[in-house]
């Protein structure tokens, strides 16, 4: 047994966010572990890697007792973890990266030579499609993945823990990561491996550990479990894995686009789906269509008028909502109440003669909050207090109150809970049925497939296919991987 | 709550400390002494507020200070009324605000560069135009904007509460001020929302240099000189001053109540410590370290909330 953690408890400020979390790894065996989020995986894995200090309970290497007070002493005993936020120096290279905190010396002076040559070695060996002297800050966020893991794997000689890693990761990458996995297991390492994907399990996993409310409430060897049992595990109660969606009968056209690389429809009451590998081009479509990026030549019109769109303001103007992929770097103000948040994009419905009635304010940012069924404190709650799934809803808040027609979601889904992710399907279903016309990016093609009514392919930034329901992930995929 | 009140309690700690340590504390000619000195640098923090709340930073302002004041005073010496070579004055500081908000807007660079280039810019040619001769021969009356009195209570006191009011309403009750806070606390997040946010960036910076225009012919007054080397180093008491009082550099915080208990309490220390024949040398350390000290709780206070 490499590492065990026998009935850890820990809580922040009173709140218990670890009740009796237990997990023990053997050394060459992918440890999967699973829960909700909040359920304590990542306070469990980070006092694995001495992130945290246990308040109570025992964790033991290799079967004798070890107190870990930092990162740093982790490592010392070979435990390293990738994050699932980047945690790199942006200005620094890949191989500075790679090696930050252990830099190799020459002397008094860096030994800058070869730090680039353990780097490559280590792409190279891992076959990882980067160069050791490039900028950190010019990577997709994918290739930053990429680098953490390799940081991770070079600091960590026994048991690499990955939070997360394939969130922001195409299939195709995401099929890179679990080569590495894989690579890893074959040399005899641990690896825990944190996962809200549960299509991704079976690749990987060759055992089990589910936390639910703090507490590790079933483990065992991964073949044992049906993905339905899982599930029920995490959650404590039946959730259709699937959202049961009725389509409606499409009403008036909503949003018309014809640009020299995308030509389509999207009407009343219509969810259609935006299906591509990474770097497909979705995302900057809808960067396009909400004025974040010159469109050059073409027409869009919104609700039958042709509309000029150079900003968002003016794509707000025209009704269009942009509820992003990264809520917590271009959706949110973090540090400010949700009140405020929610209220932000139709200030001018609020004011009389300049002025702003806060009194008017809380009303419908309260109704909201309620419609969305939001789960927070009070509306003065900051914003980047809440959960994933609450953000998200705050987001979808803030269009419903600028009355926006046409949404544009980009992984709507991204990081939040099994639980959460129906929610927000049954919110945007809801949309639908107000009269809404929406336009849904995702990577987790299985979720598009089921609450879309069209899919449009993206392949190398246009679009090239469009499929109507109902269609199969197969189909989708050999148009965006083949183009046939 | 405690904490957050900490600010406030150490100003009436100061206060009440300082009546006992020394008889001449409490008396009126001391304090309106002490309402005119920090006037200045109170009604330019208030500007700075909202600068800082929506995420940026004025170094120019002492330079803007003195430009303004010189504008003002000429424009007064060449015959002009006092009250058009006022609105001189103010018209130069909210020239000097628009200029350095378009172009941190325009050319995209970060505020503290471009700021620090127009304190340079603004110095240089406050000197260039004066000669490096200060403007005296000023009408008697403009004195009574920085030495008079009105119903026993210093002039400038009023015009303090006033521009607070204002600055106050803008903040809380205004698009604008709630956009400085938007901007601030995510730029991003106000883009994607669809606020023009360059608009209301620049707005920012011209309100700002506007009330150091008026602060300008305020210093002016009370020296009934246009002096083009006026106003060094205050940038960085007017910044300390919003700091203090519980305004972040990284945007997004700040109160106009906040500033001006930041402001009032630098201004009772320097006055205590002149009371209390401490050297102005040993005042420098003193405010230095009373802003470390400030920012610290402020942390400490909002990590705990944080976490909670």
């Amino acid at each position: 047994m490499l590492l065990e953690l026998a009935a850890i408890k820990k809580s922040f400020n009173g709140v218990c966010a670890l009740e009796d979390g237990n997990l023990a790894v053997q050394a060459g065996e992918v440890h999967l572990l699973l829960g909700e989020n909040g359920a304590g995986k990542s306070t469990l894995m980070k006092i694995a890697a001495g992130m945290h200090q246990p308040d109570a309970g025992e964790i033991r290497w290799q079967g004798r007792p070890v107190r870990l007070r930092r990162p740093a002493e982790a490592a010392s005993i070979g435990v390293a973890m990738v994050h699932q936020e980047s945690l790199l120096a942006p200005h620094l290279t890949v191989a500075e990266n790679i090696f930050l905190g252990r830099e190799p010396l020459k002397g008094a002076l860096l030994d800058r030579r070869r730090m680039e040559r353990e780097s490559a070695a280590l792409l190279g060996e891992h076959r990882f499609p980067l160069q050791a002297q490039w900028r950190v800050e010019r990577l997709s966020p994918a290739q930053k993945q990429l680098v953490e893991i390799c940081r991770a794997i070079h600091n960590a000689s026994s048991l690499l823990i990955f939070d997360e890693p394939t969130s922001s990761l195409s299939q195709e990458e995401t099929g890179e990561v679990f080569r590495i996995v894989r690579t890893l297991r074959e040399r005899g390492m641990g690896v825990i491996y944190i996962t809200h994907r549960m299509e991704e399990l079976r690749a990987v996993g060759d055992r089990v550990t589910i936390l639910r409310d703090g507490r590790t409430v079933a483990t065992g060897d991964l073949a044992d479990f049906s993905t339905e049992q899982m599930i029920r595990y995490m959650v404590g109660r039946e959730v259709p894995t699937l959202y049961e969606r009725t389509p409606l009968e499409p009403g008036t056209e909503l949003l018309r686009v014809e640009l020299p690389n995308a030509s389509f429809r999207v009407h009343a009451g219509e969810m259609v789906g935006l299906a591509g590998l990474m770097g497909a081009g979705r995302t900057e479509l809808c960067r396009v269509l909400f004025g974040l990026d010159p469109a050059g030549d073409g027409e869009v019109c919104v609700e039958g008028r042709p509309v000029r769109i150079h900003s968002p303001r003016d794509a707000v103007a025209a009704g269009l909502a942009f509820l992003t992929e990264d809520r917590q770097q271009t959706g949110l103000a973090l540090r400010l109440p949700i009140r405020t948040n929610v209220t932000l994009t139709y200030l001018a419905s609020l004011t009389r003669a300049g002025f702003l009635h806060s009194r008017w304010e809380a009303r419908p940012a309260r109704a909201l909050m309620e419609r969305l069924r939001v789960r927070a404190a009070s509306i003065e709650q900051w914003a980047g207090r809440l959960s994933g799934g609450n953000q998200q809803k705050i987001v979808l808040a803030k269009w419903l109150f600028r009355q926006a027609r046409v949404f544009l979601f980009d992984e709507p889904t991204r990081g939040i809970d099994v639980a959460a992710k129906a929610e927000v399907f049954a919110l945007m279903d809801e949309l639908a049925h107000n009269g809404a016309a929406i336009l849904m990016v995702s990577s987790e093609l299985p979720e598009l497939l089921q609450v879309a009514d069209r899919i449009l392919v993206m392949r190398g930034g246009r679009i090239i296919k469009e499929l109507a329901r109902p269609t199969t992930q197969e189909e989708v995929m050999r148009y965006a991987a083949v183009g046939e | 709550m405690l904490q957050r009140l900490l600010p406030f309690l150490s100003l009436i700690a100061l206060f009440v400390g300082l009546s006992i340590a020394s008889p001449h504390f409490l008396t009126g000619i001391n304090l309106s002494s002490v309402a005119r000195q920090t006037a200045v640098i109170n009604i330019m923090a208030l500007g700075m507020t909202l600068v800082i709340v929506a995420g940026g930073i004025d170094l120019s302002v002492g330079a803007i200070l003195a430009f303004a004041g010189f504008m003002g005073t000429r424009a007064m010496e060449s015959g002009l009324p006092i009250a058009a070579g006022m609105l001189v004055g103010l018209a130069a500081g909210f020239f000097w605000g628009l200029a350095n908000g378009l172009l941190t807007v325009r050319l995209r660079i970060a505020p503290f560069i471009v700021t620090l280039g127009t304190l340079g810019i603004i110095r240089g040619l406050t000197l260039v135009y004066s000669g490096g001769l200060p403007v005296v021969g000023l009408p008697r009356g403009f004195s009574f904007l920085g030495e008079g009195t009105l119903l026993k209570l210093p002039v400038v006191l009023y015009l303090l509460v006033l521009c607070a009011l204002v600055t106050h309403i803008i903040l809380q009750y205004t698009k604008l001020g709630r956009y400085a806070y938007a901007i601030g606390s995510n730029r991003e997040a106000a883009v994607y929302s669809g606020i023009p946010v360059g608009f209301h960036t620049v707005a920012v910076y011209a309100i700002s240099g506007m009330l150091t225009g008026l602060a300008g012919m305020i210093e002016a007054s009370r020296l009934m000189t246009g002096q083009p080397t006026a106003g060094q180093g205050y940038e960085l008491q007017v910044i300390a001053a919003v700091v203090i009082g519980g305004g972040s550099l990284s945007g997004g915080e700040g109160s106009v109540v906040g500033t001006l208990i930041g402001a009032f309490i630098m201004g009772l220390l320097a006055n205590g410590c002149d009371l209390l024949g401490i050297s102005p040398y040993i005042q420098q350390a003193v405010i230095g370290a009373v802003i470390i000290l400030a920012v610290t709780f402020d942390q400490l206070r909002k990590r705990r909330f944080e976490k909670a």
